[in-house]
């Protein structure tokens, strides 16, 4: 350790800040090593494994495109994608806030926003292999084109983009994120979001699968937006969730 | 925590931190919880130096840090480390060094990788020679590489202790830093804290023990149920502690007779009987103790049981909020 200088008056001293891209990577490894857990990681493997299985299952029955499409709607979009990403991006800095070790990071010369940035880019990095993998294997081995393959990797890409930065500001808001999140998912998308237009307009999934039906040209109910409108509005949702998640840090008590 | 009533005891007086440009400096701080007081109207002002913050478990101690360090906001008043507001002035975080009482760690690293971790989070250049400084400074150095999940409570907490020294802070504030170390250890930490005292540092130190508190250095803050009960030399309030009435519970065969001995000797300044024994309340503890025995002898009493009930801290803070 360094002795302190005592005669060295607090103008002399150094004002050290940590650079943003230095604190997003610092964030960002830390919260990876957090989120790397076996469990959590067979779990989620385990259940984003049920899309190629299904897939397949539909494929070895000579299946049509609207079947396909549906399987990767309803399973890879609506299920495992925001799963995973629930689980992942609510952790980021809910898990930090939880056992104490948000500490850490909160009480350091460094702005509030590189650590949301660093920590969804941490819930991403685990989120996306785990989720797209299985469900663009599921959508090649249904063996209806490369519509649906091309359709569910730029969809299921926007939909863990986007479902891991709304989760991380649920996780950094909300201590029970995963009722909260599941609640999201299961209630508000996979029921309220169909009572009309307004509603839907806040279930990311209507996004996801407006691109999903803009590459197959399959008909299918809630998903009516433009390719252009189902890639630039989650994305500008992503961006406006981080915000919302940096402020909240910045305003909330750490323990 | 409810209001309480205001002190009844001389105790030496809370030095006034309005117009004190201390290192660290609270005026009139209160902090609620919904309709819990947390923190009430507390005001002090420290600088560079040991300052013991002595308080029960529950007295606000660790919520009044967390508002130094800026991790929550104060209801009322204002803190100022610095001379600027921690929740709000980034930069002066990196002045500041909080080792938390919560035993939270990143156990999948191990202590360097940890110390190194705060280092670079504190902006501290070259972060692997402070952060070897540091884990030297609390004698880890020989178990640096070792995941921090298999380390000993009192392991744990030096390594906490690392992770604050190692941006070399002018502000160093300690929740119970001590607990869970040996004899050895504590030592060795007061020492050190010492050290970074005189070498200029703000060291804030918490305690709920007072032979601990004895040991950190002559300037103690006493905070009890949310309030600052009493502030000032030691020496001082150790001499307030001794000067309280003790109370001590006596058994004997026959409590009647030896209570009225008691009574007529003039040893004890108030008297009760319950259940075979005699409750005394006596302002000379010494004098008590040497004439307890030799009068029970020449009553032909038995004496079963001498238990002073007040030696806790507990019952001291008692009496310094309460007078009683």
């Amino acid at each position: 350790m360094t002795t302190v200088d005592t005669q060295r008056s607090d103008a002399d001293r150094p004002v050290r800040e940590v650079p943003s891209l230095t604190a997003i990577a610092l964030t960002y490894r830390i919260v990876l090593r957090q989120l790397t857990s076996r469990g959590r990681i067979i779990a989620l493997t385990m259940l984003a494994l049920v899309a190629p299985v299904a897939g397949w299952a539909l494929g070895s029955s000579d299946a049509s495109l609207n079947d396909a499409v549906r399987l990767i709607a309803s399973i890879g979009l609506g299920l495992v994608i925001p799963v995973v990403a629930l689980v992942f991006g609510g952790a980021a800095i809910g898990d930090l806030r939880d056992d104490k070790t948000l500490v850490y990071l909160w009480l350091r010369p460094m702005a509030r926003w590189p650590i949301v940035v660093g920590a969804a880019g941490a819930a991403w990095t685990l989120t996306a292999p785990i989720t797209l993998i299985p469900v663009v294997a599921a959508a090649i081995l249904t063996g209806t084109g490369s519509g649906i393959v091309t359709g569910t990797l730029i969809a299921g890409c926007i939909g863990v983009t986007v479902y891991v930065a709304v989760f991380t500001f649920l996780g950094t808001w909300l201590k029970r994120f995963i009722v909260w999140g599941l609640a999201y998912i299961l209630i508000w998308e996979g029921f309220v979001a169909r009572a009309g237009p307004g509603v839907a307009r806040v279930a990311l999934r209507k996004y996801t699968r407006s691109i999903l039906v803009e590459q197959t040209g399959v008909d299918l109910d809630l998903a009516d937006f433009s390719l252009a409108v189902g890639i630039i509005v989650p994305l500008l949702a992503a961006v406006v969730a981080l915000a919302l998640a940096a402020w909240r840090l910045g305003a909330q008590d750490i323990d | 925590m409810t209001e309480l009533p205001p002190p009844v005891v001389q105790a030496p007086a809370p030095p006034a931190p309005t117009n004190y440009p201390g290192m660290i400096a609270v005026d009139n701080v209160s902090k609620f919880f919904g309709s819990v007081v947390a923190v009430s109207e507390v005001s002090f002002s420290i600088d560079e130096g040991v300052t013991a913050l002595l308080g029960p478990n529950g007295a606000g101690k660790s919520t009044l840090f967390r508002m130094m360090c800026g991790l929550t906001p104060p209801s009322r008043g204002t803190v100022q480390v610095l001379g600027t507001d921690p929740r709000h002035d980034r930069a002066v975080r990196g002045r500041i060094s909080l080792v938390a009482q919560q035993d939270a760690l990143f156990d999948h690293l191990s202590a360097s990788e940890f110390v190194v971790f705060a280092a670079r989070t504190q902006a501290v250049r070259d972060a692997d020679d402070a952060a070897a400084g540091a884990l030297e400074a609390v004698e880890l150095s020989d178990v640096g590489s070792k995941p921090l999940g298999q380390f000993s409570k009192g392991m744990r907490q030096r390594v906490k202790i690392a992770s604050a020294l190692v941006n070399d802070p002018e502000v160093l504030i300690l929740d119970e830093p001590l607990a869970g170390l040996d004899p050895v250890q504590r030592r060795n930490m007061i020492a050190l804290f010492h050290r970074l005292g005189d070498e200029g540092r703000c060291v804030l130190v918490s305690s709920h023990v007072l032979d601990e508190v004895a040991r950190l250095g002559s300037r103690v803050l006493v905070i009890a149920q949310g309030r600052l009960i009493a502030s000032g030399d030691y020496r001082d309030l150790r001499d307030l502690m001794d000067d309280r009435p003790h109370r001590i519970r006596v058994g004997a065969s026959d409590p009647r007779k030896l209570g009225s001995a008691l009574v007529d000797h003039g040893l004890v300044s108030g008297l009760s009987l319950d259940d075979g024994y005699v409750l005394v309340d006596t302002l000379d503890v010494d004098a008590f103790g040497r004439q307890l025995a030799v009068l029970a002898v020449d009553l032909g009493v038995r004496l079963t049981e001498v238990s002073p009930l007040d030696d806790d801290l507990e019952s001291v803070f008692r009496y310094l909020v309460e007078g009683r």
